[in-house]
Parts: structure tokens; C-alpha cells; sequence
């Protein structure tokens, strides 16, 4: 009897000390991120028309960086990437298709409750230059920076509308934002376990819900709304892009 | 007796014969070059501070003697059928490694039916991503220098050859088998193979980089009073900087970058009507209809240097370049926004912008980077 009670404590131990070994070790998985775009919540198209408003408009570009990619517990952050420039419509396609951009990081298993993200290049990054960094680096990119803001440009989504439907484009969307006053940071909140290899998340954009908020339209047809302003000062289009990023985006 | 003489005559005869008939091609010896040191010693790449640090791939790291070969090689005229022809045919250091062509020719007379890019900077040319992979040439049919080296050999508009000739050249060379095994190591000249002759022309085209010392580079790095009058506006516009000092915006720079102005990305520039356009140029590699007409944007260094301009070369100077930008370009359906925005507002623009921003791209000329001694022809 006294065995079994020796062997009971014993065994009472090793369990609780696998528990403990569990988490000291910190079991780690990889996770994979799969980014989307989207409008209208359907996979995003270059060159195809969509509704907009009263009239039709199509992109040929979105890019966007993204820094501090965390995953949440409560309030406990795990950083999944510190920078990431995601690029849906890369110059090499056979179609006109958006492509989705995947990461992968290999980080502590466990039930996340949420993901945050920085949207742009984050401060203590932007005031570097892409000759700071090594090849390969997302930041070394030097068309992704513009020396008239002294700041990289956080994301790119170009394409063009056509407000009198007469079939000749006369919008031209230029929507570069950047520099740190527009740098923003969005949490989101959704159940996340990450237990083995094919754990994964999709984080998905949706470009129409960047452009129509509060059941309004984003007036592409009004002066100055075509376009982020040119001066570093001016940042009146950007933030307001940059402030509509938080509900373009849902976890899946 | 008289056997045994036959015999012996006959033998002596076959043996003549034999001699005469000596092989061209004398079996290789298993590590015939070993004898020949391989002590690779890391190239470093000299370029400006305010340059993005070179790309070189894992699997072609830069050696000294690699970096030597492939500046033999990339002169030499043996990669051509008759010999006439070298990769410097096209890209000479004097022209920032064009030709001054409208079209370039090959051995056999052939014209090509795209103007010779400059190789200034196109170490910068690499991919983004795996599904964003072919960069090089007019339409970006290849995906890495060393890809894009095995090309015009075998092309019959350029060298015509072929490679296993070239390279049964190269194993019968006086000097080539132990340039081969100073760069890369290999044990005897069987291991000469089309792969490494590329790989070393790589690794010396990605030394071909800008000195930093043109006016604009001087300007960036802090002798701002070497940018005046007409060429200071027309920074402000390549740039979109103009506007608080009354100059329109260019729109310059969203194709050609910055700092080495080496844009990477593929345009439809508005050369012709979408309708009526010939050469397809990236259509013919994505099979995208949306890519019809979209050529690589190439750096600006030194452009004053390397005329005549697009992809076929149909501008013999600046002027004409600057001024189908604002005032003629055609608009078309899959061009970058920011060219239509231009043909959306050309009325706003005078003979003083193009001016402006012609004087402007004459302050990329790089003339320490022609004259550089390590990229001249070691013939």
C-alpha cells in the first residue's frame, strides 16, 4: 500500500511537472498567415470593374507594410513578425488575380484570443533608409520610400474610375500613404490555437470597406480625394484611409 | 621470317596511322587542375552609402577570381560563332553598357527588335517574392543574372553559337581552365560547364554599380548648391516636390525609384495606342492581355549617356523622351494611373518643365562609373 502511495505521488509529480515543463519549455508550432484582399468580400481582381457609388472603379495596385504583427492573450503579446511588406499584386502574373501572401513564424503553442498589427512601418523603423538595410530586407525596397517625406511609403492601392460611365477613365486613385502621423495600430479579436503545423489564420482586406464607411462612399469624384497629397504635411487623405484600414480588416 | 617483317611492317604502319589520327580533343585528366591553387577570396562590392546594399544570391557568392572571370568572359568575343561578337558588343562601358543603337545586331546581320538596356545597377533587378520572379530583359523573360547569361549566346539574332561549343573552348583554352578553377574550384576541366561561365558573368555584371559621384548623388549627400535654377526644378517635379514652389508634379519617380533610380517594374508608358501596338513586350511572358505594351522601367543613372531611349529606341535624346511624357503619351487602359494622371493634365505643363526636367537627368551622369578601370575590358 505504501508502494502504490509512493508510486501515486510520484506519478502525481511527473504530471505536474510535464505541466510545468510544458509551458517553461515553451512547446513551439509554426503558425501560418495567410493575407488576403478583397472587395466586396470577394477575392480582389486587377482591372476589373467594381461598383462604386454610381459609377465603376478598378485597381492595378495595393501593397501595404505591415510591422508588429502579435498575437494576443488577454493582454500578453507575441510577435510574430516586427515587419512584412505584403504585396497582392506582384509584377510577375499570369492573371489578374490578387494573390494571397503567406507567412509563416513558428511561435509558443497555445490558445491566442487575437491578433495586432501596425499598419505602415513603424516609427523607429521609418526613420531609417533602404540603404539600411541588407538585400532581401522588406525595408530595403527604395521605391517603397520617398526621400519628400523622408519616410517610407506605408501602402500603395492605384487603379483608376470612370465617375460618368462614358467608358474613359477620368479618376486616377494614387493612394500612397505615409510618414509616422498616419501610422496606425489595430487589434483584432479572434480565437486562435495553435497546437500543431497546420494551425493558420487568414487576415483579410477588403478594399471597399476601406473606401465605404458609415454607409458612406469615399467621394472619389471631389477635388484632392484622388490622390494622397504629395507634401508630408498634408496627410488629410491618408489618415483617413489609414483610420478605415481597422474595419477593412477581418480575421478568418 | 618474312611473316615476322610483314608483320612488323604493318604494326609500324598501324602505329603511324595511329599517330596521325591523333584525337583534337585529348581525354580529360581527372583533376588535371588541381595543381592550380583555388584560394577564393570574398569580392566586396564597392558602392555609394546611400545605395541599398547588393543582392547576391547564396548559391553565386562573390569571389575575386569569380568577379575576374566573369569580366573575361563578359569581354571576350569567343562566345560568338565567329568570334566577332562579345557581350560588350551591346553594353559598352563608355555608353553606361548600351550600345547607342536603335536596335542592336548581331553576327549575321540580324537586327534585334529591342534597343540594348543599360547594365548600370542591375545587380538591384531581383525579385520580391517566389511569385514575382522574372525580372530581366526589356520584358523580364528571365528571373536572375545567371539565367539571363545563358541567353544571347545561343540566340540567333546575337551570338549564334552554341553552348557545348563554347565550353569544349573554354576546356581547350591556354588560360580558361585555370581561371575556371581559381573562381569556382572545379578539379579538372570536364567541370567547365555553361552554368559557371554565368555565374561568373553575374557576379561582374553586379559590380557594375554607380560611383555616387554624379551631381544629383553629390547633391544627395549634402552639396545641395550643385542643384540650380532649371535642374533644382526639375528634381522638384521628378520628385512631386514642386507644388509650394509653383511646379507641377511629374510623376517621375513612382516608376523610376529613388536613390539609384532603378525602377523595377514593368509599364505601358503610352508609346502607342493600346490598339495598335506591336510589340507586346510583358504580355509575351504572363500571358496577361493586361500586360501588353509594359516594358521594364530602367535606371535613370547616367541616361544622358545612354541613348537612343524605350524599348526601341525610337527617341535619339532627352527632349523627345521628356516631352512624350508630357505631351504626347497616349492614354491606355492598363498603364500605371500615374500616366494617365499626366495625359489627364498635360495642358498644365510648358517647354520650361521639359527643360527643367531634362537638365535635371543630366545631373545622373556618372562619369566615374564608365571610366571605373574594374570594369573595362581586360583585353
Amino acid at each position: 500500500m505504501r508502494y502504490i502511495k509512493f508510486l501515486f505521488a510520484l506519478s502525481t509529480l511527473f504530471f505536474f511537472a510535464a505541466c510545468d515543463k510544458h509551458h517553461e519549455d515553451g512547446e513551439t508550432t509554426e503558425l501560418t498567415i495567410t493575407f488576403k484582399a478583397l472587395y466586396d468580400g470577394q477575392p480582389l481582381e486587377k482591372n476589373k470593374l467594381y461598383d462604386y457609388s454610381t459609377y465603376k472603379v478598378e485597381f492595378s495596385q495595393f501593397n501595404t507594410y505591415l510591422s508588429d504583427i502579435k498575437l494576443l492573450k488577454g493582454t500578453a503579446e507575441t510577435l510574430v513578425s516586427e515587419i512584412e511588406w505584403v504585396n497582392f499584386t506582384p509584377d510577375f502574373a499570369t492573371d489578374n488575380k490578387a494573390v494571397d501572401v503567406t507567412i509563416k513564424a513558428t511561435v509558443p503553442s497555445d490558445h491566442y484570443t487575437g491578433i495586432k498589427m501596425g499598419y505602415g512601418v513603424k516609427p523607429s523603423l521609418n526613420a531609417k533608409r533602404p540603404s539600411d538595410f541588407a538585400a532581401g530586407h522588406p525595408l530595403n525596397k527604395e521605391v517603397e520610400f520617398w526621400p519628400g517625406w523622408k519616410s517610407y511609403i506605408f501602402n500603395k492601392i492605384e487603379g483608376q474610375g470612370d465617375s460618368d460611365n462614358d467608358g474613359t477613365p477620368d479618376i486616377f486613385m494614387l493612394f500612397h500613404c505615409g510618414s509616422d502621423k498616419v501610422y496606425r495600430e489595430y487589434s483584432f479579436e479572434k480565437e486562435i490555437h495553435v497546437h500543431d503545423a497546420t494551425s493558420s489564420v487568414a487576415v483579410e482586406f477588403d478594399l471597399k470597406n476601406l473606401f465605404y464607411t458609415n454607409n458612406t462612399w469615399w467621394d472619389m469624384t471631389a477635388s484632392g480625394n484622388q490622390a494622397t497629397s504629395n507634401l508630408a504635411t498634408d496627410v488629410r487623405v491618408a489618415q483617413v484611409l489609414m483610420d478605415n484600414f481597422d474595419e477593412a480588416t477581418t480575421l478568418k | 621470317m618474312q611473316k615476322s617483317l610483314i608483320f612488323s611492317v604493318f604494326a609500324l604502319l598501324l602505329g603511324l596511322i595511329a599517330c596521325d589520327q591523333s584525337d583534337p580533343n585529348p581525354p580529360e585528366e581527372v583533376g588535371d587542375l588541381v595543381q592550380y591553387p583555388y584560394e577564393p577570396k570574398a569580392y566586396t562590392i564597392k558602392k555609394p552609402d546611400h545605395y541599398p546594399a547588393v543582392p547576391v544570391p547564396a548559391d553565386n557568392p562573390m569571389t575575386y577570381d569569380g568577379v575576374q572571370l566573369g569580366r573575361r568572359l563578359f569581354y571576350d568575343p569567343m562566345l560568338s560563332a565567329n568570334n566577332t561578337m562579345s557581350c560588350a558588343s551591346c553594353h559598352l562601358p563608355a555608353k553606361s553598357f548600351t550600345d547607342g543603337k536603335q536596335f542592336s545586331t548581331g553576327i549575321d546581320g540580324i537586327q534585334g527588335k529591342r534597343s540594348s538596356m543599360s547594365l548600370m545597377n542591375i545587380a538591384y533587378i531581383v525579385p520580391d517574392n517566389p511569385a514575382d520572379t522574372f525580372l530581366l530583359f526589356w520584358d523580364g523573360r528571365t528571373k536572375s543574372l545567371e539565367s539571363q547569361a545563358l541567353l544571347p549566346v545561343e540566340d540567333p539574332i546575337e551570338m549564334h553559337h552554341q553552348w557545348i561549343n563554347v565550353i569544349e573552348d573554354f576546356k581547350n583554352h591556354p588560360d580558361y581552365p585555370v581561371l575556371f578553377r581559381k573562381a569556382f574550384g572545379i578539379a579538372d576541366r570536364s567541370q567547365i560547364t555553361k552554368e559557371l561561365a554565368a555565374k561568373a558573368m553575374a557576379q561582374f555584371e553586379r559590380i557594375l554599380i554607380g560611383s555616387g559621384t554624379s551631381v544629383y548623388d553629390r547633391y544627395l549627400n549634402g552639396e545641395i548648391s550643385l542643384l540650380q535654377d532649371e535642374a533644382l526644378d526639375g528634381k522638384l517635379m521628378f520628385f512631386d516636390e514642386g507644388n509650394p514652389f509653383g511646379l507641377p508634379d511629374g510623376e517621375c519617380f513612382h516608376c523610376h525609384g529613388t536613390g539609384t533610380l532603378s525602377g523595377r517594374g514593368f509599364f505601358n508608358n503610352g508609346l502607342d495606342p493600346f490598339d495598335l501596338i506591336v510589340d507586346k513586350g510583358r504580355e509575351n511572358v504572363t500571358g496577361n492581355p493586361n500586360d501588353r505594351g509594359k516594358f521594364r522601367a530602367t535606371t535613370l543613372m547616367n541616361i544622358e549617356l545612354s541613348a537612343p531611349y524605350m524599348h526601341d529606341g525610337r527617341f535619339s535624346n532627352l527632349n523627345q523622351v521628356v516631352d512624350h511624357y508630357l505631351f504626347d503619351a497616349h492614354p491606355t487602359p492598363y498603364a500605371n494611373p500615374n500616366l494617365n494622371l499626366l495625359i489627364n493634365k498635360r495642358q498644365i505643363y510648358t517647354s520650361y518643365h521639359r527643360t527643367a526636367l531634362v537638365e535635371f537627368l543630366k545631373t545622373l551622369t556618372d562619369t566615374a562609373f564608365i571610366n571605373n578601370p574594374d570594369i573595362q575590358s581586360p583585353f
